[in-house]
């Protein structure tokens, strides 16, 4: 009974609210930060005794449903867990000048967002992904549309549309999988899926790109993703690129893995990721709103993840989560760093960095786009290194030269924006920043410089985790095991 | 003459055809909505014509007239030639999802219809790319 509670408190915590209320202005608050460095720490214990675990809830596989926590689930789980921690605890420093409005809601809504994330990455169950799917699709529009500007409710709608149609498309493909196949058990259809005729599978596999497609914001259909970062806060922006996108992403390619391995899928997945990373890259260029450039971004880098873990060994998969680590914890300190310069400068624009009057902010913008852009002794720079390693390995030259022209294209646009940062002009009076503001920073930091410089440290672990990620054989062992 | 009629539309493959084809024309019907339409409201209605069409599909596709309910009793002690009951759970699920996203989706339109007096969906564009 461990890997259930990941998902069943945050959800229990809502209920919890009124209760929690009483207990005067700040009990909400504290009691769901402190869940969720309980949390973090669960998921810390778990990770340092080399835990691994089906949970069964009530009726045995293939028919009941479960829970699979192993190296890569507890992973990723282990992310979220600790960005959601360091996210509540810059939060808490907010909240005493600028908090959100009904403050409660939003407890409940990141809450419900960690929920849905952890259980999509741990649902062994294709309806219970559906489930998960949409409770983190929910609580996500709720979140963009929070302040209710006219920017918002814009990005609020487009979410939601973009959303409504996914699912639309992901459950078509989820029921002709029941049809087809009779269950809706990962490791079942993983030992069937190969018996369907080769069009169906396409068909199904077309329905699951496009469901997951708009989620995971991939090239032809991620038009929607930069007016939703724009309208919405840029605190909200910072859970959406570290945590949401990396949830679907985990969970489309393990579907791929477990139901379609070396299919005749994976070039064109390659060729997708490799496409969107260098059209968001050229698109990012000319934008002027820091908002847009992050997101823009961020597609490039879900492009190159996406096309690293398509190559389905084990090596690309560990340069993919070495990526989505790195990344995760970049974008999280780019966009607080946004929501500080906006609540001070009321602009988002990108000469606002002209005013910016805060030595310690301008070091945690370069660094995370340091990191972003891959220079050595940064934990970027051990993802990219890994990924460009990898498809040479492939032989994939063509990708691995978009990559790098990518990359490159990515250059210009930091550069542009720390000039921006240094430029000598007219300073604001000082950004101040709460301690415990300060210290989210210099965790992420440490983060980024620790996983860039002592790499192996961390290697094992996420070697071992990738492994489990590629080997589906031991994960349909492990959830069938109840049936044996 | 209408208990012809009516035998003939009892046939196993006729009700196959009529899930089969109603159903993708009604999803067609949706997505031409959501291709043609500009109002918000009558966007969110076509999605949600979009998904019905699937829900109708799946449960059309998957039962069996010659079958019974999933209950045991009355004769029944096995669970062979009884209808599977899973999907209908699913659907049902998948429906009340449907509607909290649509009643989710109507309330950010009202509101936005509030704050702009905007209905269409090509003006919405408070943040166009210069």
């Amino acid at each position: 009974m461990s890997s259930i509670y990941f998902v069943a408190l945050p959800l229990l915590f809502g209920f919890a609210t009124p209760l929690l209320q009483k207990f005067g202005k700040n009990g909400v608050a504290y009691a769901s930060t402190g869940m969720q460095v309980g949390l973090f720490l669960l998921a810390l214990y778990l990770m340092a005794t080399s835990f691994w675990a089906v949970e069964i809830i009530s009726i045995n596989p293939p028919l009941g449903i479960s829970f699979v926590l192993n190296r890569a689930s507890l992973l990723f789980v282990f992310l979220f867990t600790l960005l959601m921690m360091l996210f509540s605890f810059y939060y808490l420093g907010l909240r005493k000048t600028d908090p959100f409005p009904s403050e409660n809601k939003f407890f409940i809504l990141i809450n419900m967002v960690l929920a849905s994330s952890i259980g999509l990455v741990l649902s062994s169950d294709l309806f219970n992904i559906y489930v998960f799917f949409e409770i983190a699709g929910i609580s996500a529009y709720i979140l963009s549309a929070y302040h209710k500007t006219p920017k918002a409710l814009e990005a609020g709608l487009k979410y939601l549309l973009t959303g409504m149609l996914a699912s639309v498309f992901l459950v078509f493909g989820i029921m002709l999988v029941y049809i087809h196949l009779g269950t809706l058990n990962l490791a079942v259809v993983s030992q069937t899926f190969h018996t369907l005729p080769f069009n169906m599978k396409m068909l199904i596999s077309l329905l699951l790109f496009i469901g997951f497609g708009f989620k995971v914001e991939i090239f032809p259909l991620n038009f929607w993703v930069t007016d939703v970062y724009e309208g919405s806060s840029s605190l909200i922006n910072s859970l959406f690129s570290a945590i949401v996108v990396k949830a679907y992403l985990f969970v489309f390619f393990h579907i791929i893995y477990l139901a379609m391995p070396a299919s005749d899928f994976a070039p064109f997945l390659l060729m997708t990721g490799a496409v969107s990373m260098l059209a968001a890259e050229i698109i990012a260029l000319k934008q002027t709103n820091l908002k847009r450039v992050f997101a823009y971004s961020s597609l490039g880098q879900v492009g190159l993840i996406f096309a690293v873990l398509s190559l389905e060994n084990s090596a690309a998969v560990a340069a993919g989560f070495f990526i989505v680590i790195a990344h995760s914890v970049a974008k999280m300190m780019i966009f607080l760093s946004i929501t500080s310069i906006e609540r001070e400068h009321k602009s988002v624009d990108i000469a606002t960095l002209k005013e910016l009057n805060s030595p310690f902010l301008t070091v945690m913008i370069v660094l995370s786009m340091l990191s972003l852009l891959g220079i050595p002794l940064l934990a970027g720079f051990v993802g990219k290194f890994l990924a460009l390693k990898s498809f040479a390995m492939s032989g994939e030259f063509v990708v691995l030269g978009v990559i790098i022209v990518a990359s490159l294209i990515e250059s210009i646009y930091y550069f542009k924006i720390t000039g921006n940062l240094f430029e000598k002009g007219e300073r604001r009076r000082r950004l101040s920043l709460s301690k415990s503001q300060k210290s989210v920073f210099v965790t992420l930091a440490v983060l980024l410089v620790v996983l860039g410089t002592l790499p192996w440290l961390f290697s094992g672990y996420i070697q071992d985790a990738s492994l489990s990620m590629v080997d589906t054989e031991s994960y349909v062992n492990l959830l069938m095991g109840g049936l044996k | 003459m209408i208990e012809a009629l009516f035998n003939y539309f009892n046939q196993e493959y006729v009700i196959r055809a009529l899930v089969d084809v109603g159903s993708m024309t009604l999803f067609f019907v949706g997505f031409f909505g959501l291709l043609t339409q500009r109002h918000l409201l009558k966007i969110f209605m076509s999605i949600s014509v979009m998904e019905i069409a699937i829900f109708l599909f799946f449960i059309g596709s998957i039962f069996n007239k010659t079958y019974t309910a999933p209950i045991l009793g009355d004769g029944h002690t096995a669970f062979v030639t009884m209808n599977d009951p899973i999907p209908h759970a699913m659907i049902l699920t998948a429906i009340v999802i449907g509607m909290a996203v649509f009643a989710l989706g109507v309330s950010f339109a009202i509101e936005y219809y509030k704050l702009t007096g905007k209905t269409d969906i090509n003006d919405i564009n408070e943040m166009r790319e210069k």
